[in-house]
């Protein structure tokens, strides 16, 4: 079948094949970091990574972080830990499972869906998690988008 | 780490409603390691155990030829042969952590491993106890923190190869009972834990010592490794895109090595020094991962054990390919002869693939190159060439 291309068809197919195995991981949907609506902390993307690593267990106004993750294997965790942590999901779960198995920390914990880490930062002042953007809704309050 | 404790906490809910207590809240965890591997080739090992004072003979043989062997984990002499086998590394945990409230915790791990016939055992047993938000104290058994990774050594998932070289990691004791205190604080944006920790480890019949009394022509019944006085500290600091610790410990050394009739041969009790600097680093597309160490007794040889680890691995989204180059030399300070004792370097290459959110599968080739002199009597590894596969995962 090859006969039927010239180089440059050639390349361009090759060109075009590999771009689409680059650009396979960026066609993402917008991360949006949200916590309860009565916390006025304002957090970089610096301070959201310390915290979802267990590094920084306080916002800046005392409260205690609570960080919740996506289900593993969720969209919006691998998103999160791509474009704001900078590594894979894998990555971020060793990284986690040196501290959980020398009692040196406790991994976030993981909630199902959307609607569930809505309704959980929601009710509690110190939650901090993450979602689709387009799920977001006036019962918490975005401080970032990814 | 998904909390499994649904079922549990039904259970504890009941019991809740029948006792009236406040139910601990009790997380299940745990990670393991499905691994099997072989060594490829022969080896002839110059006079171990030969009698240089003798001439050569049947019953002293200045060489024998063997199948190699690779210690894969020398605390559990989990060791590969021309045989393949999944016993020297396979491994299962169930990490279980009770939350008893007031800031209290304990810990369990039980541990079964394929050097024991996966006959599973508690091999860490600890309270927590978080005194503040930033100090933490912790009572009970542990791993002691020598090595960068000899906390989580076992917890395969936790890092790129199939294990920390075991050139380095080759201590006949790696556990002890004790006290920890960590303390957390932040410099700007780098997260510092100081931790200062002190115990004690009575390793009776301990599984090492034992296969080396052996190897050397021995016959002891057993042999008891006494570490006391474990005391020392680590300074972990890190960043962005750094993670480094530093460490220092100290303690004392016994050895009772019983013989058949039940006598207890002499041995000069001494102190040993562990001294380590080691971490990792996040750059672009690559990871570098090293630990440097010293070992110093302040025995009538003036031994010193320094050793290093150097590795790269290369992240390309779920592919992880690495290489590692790690060494270990042993000398003799106050001897004339300071250099020709144990020494040997291994090589190891191989990818991780992260296939699964809580899974990898590895493959590694690890190529042992044993450098002491025939002469030095210490020439008891021999080379190795060998292949691991396996998957390690959490849960």
């Amino acid at each position: 079948m090859f006969k039927h291309y010239n180089k440059k068809q050639l390349s361009i197919i090759f060109t075009s094949l590999l771009v689409g195995m680059l650009s396979t991981h960026s066609v993402s949907a917008e991360i949006a970091v949200i916590v309860n609506s009565a916390n006025g902390s304002a957090l970089d993307k610096n301070s959201i990574e310390r915290i979802f690593m267990g590094k920084m267990k306080k916002f800046p106004n005392g409260q205690v972080a609570l960080p919740m993750n996506a289900a593993k294997g969720m969209n919006s965790r691998d998103e999160f830990n791509k474009s704001v942590i900078g590594r894979s999901s894998s990555q971020v779960n060793a990284y986690w499972s040196k501290l959980v198995f020398t009692g040196k920390g406790s991994m976030p914990n993981e909630l199902s869906s959307d609607a569930e880490i809505i309704a959980t930062i929601s009710s509690n002042q110190g939650a901090i998690g993450y979602i689709d953007s387009g799920s977001v809704t006036d019962a918490v309050k975005v401080i970032a988008k990814f | 780490m998904k909390n499994l404790n649904k079922s549990l906490l039904a259970l504890l809910v009941s019991s809740v409603l029948i006792s009236g207590y406040t139910a601990a809240d009790v997380k299940i965890s745990g990670f393991g390691s499905v691994v099997a591997g072989r060594t490829l080739d022969d080896v002839t090992l110059d006079n171990v155990g030969f009698d240089w004072s003798q001439s050569p003979s049947a019953s002293n043989p200045p060489s024998v030829t063997r199948e190699q062997i690779l210690t894969a984990d020398f605390y559990d002499v989990g060791q590969y042969s021309n045989d393949f086998s999944f016993k020297p590394e396979t491994v299962f945990a169930l990490q279980v952590v009770a939350d008893m409230g007031d800031n209290l915790k304990v810990t369990g791990q039980l541990v079964a491993k394929g050097t024991d016939d996966f006959s599973p055992e508690f091999d860490w047993y600890y309270l927590t106890y978080q005194a503040t938000d930033e100090l933490t104290l912790m009572a009970g058994r542990r791993n002691i923190p020598m090595y960068y990774f000899s906390e989580f050594s076992e917890v395969g998932y936790a890092y790129p190869w199939m294990r920390p070289p075991s050139n380095l990691y080759w201590w006949q004791v790696t556990q002890f009972n004790g006290l920890h205190a960590m303390y957390d604080f932040s410099l700007g944006d780098y997260s510092n834990t100081i931790s200062v920790f002190y115990g004690n480890e009575y390793s009776n019949d301990n599984k090492e010592m034992k296969y080396y009394d052996e190897l050397y022509g021995g016959s002891a019944k057993s042999v008891n490794e006494l570490w006391t006085d474990i005391m020392g500290f680590n300074w972990n600091l890190s960043g962005d895109f750094f993670d480094v610790r530093f460490v220092y410990f100290q303690n004392d050394r016994d050895r009772e090595t019983i013989a058949q009739d039940g006598s207890i041969a002499d041995f000069t009790p001494f102190s040993q020094a562990f001294l380590g600097f080691g971490g990792t680093l996040d750059l672009a597309m690559f990871t570098f991962l090293f630990d440097w160490n010293l070992v110093t007794y302040d025995d009538a040889h003036g031994t010193e054990f320094p050793t290093y680890l150097i590795s790269a691995v290369y992240n390309l989204d779920e592919f992880h390919p690495f290489i590692s180059y790690s060494k270990a030399d042993h000398k003799r300070e106050k001897r004339a002869n300071t250099e020709d004792y144990e020494e040997h370097y291994m090589l190891s290459y191989g990818i991780r693939y992260d296939f699964h959110p809580s899974a990898s599968f590895k493959i590694q080739y690890d190529k042992f190159v044993d450098e002491a002199v025939p002469e030095s009597g210490w020439r008891y590894h021999g080379d190795s060439d060998t292949v691991t596969v396996g998957v390690d995962f959490i849960f």
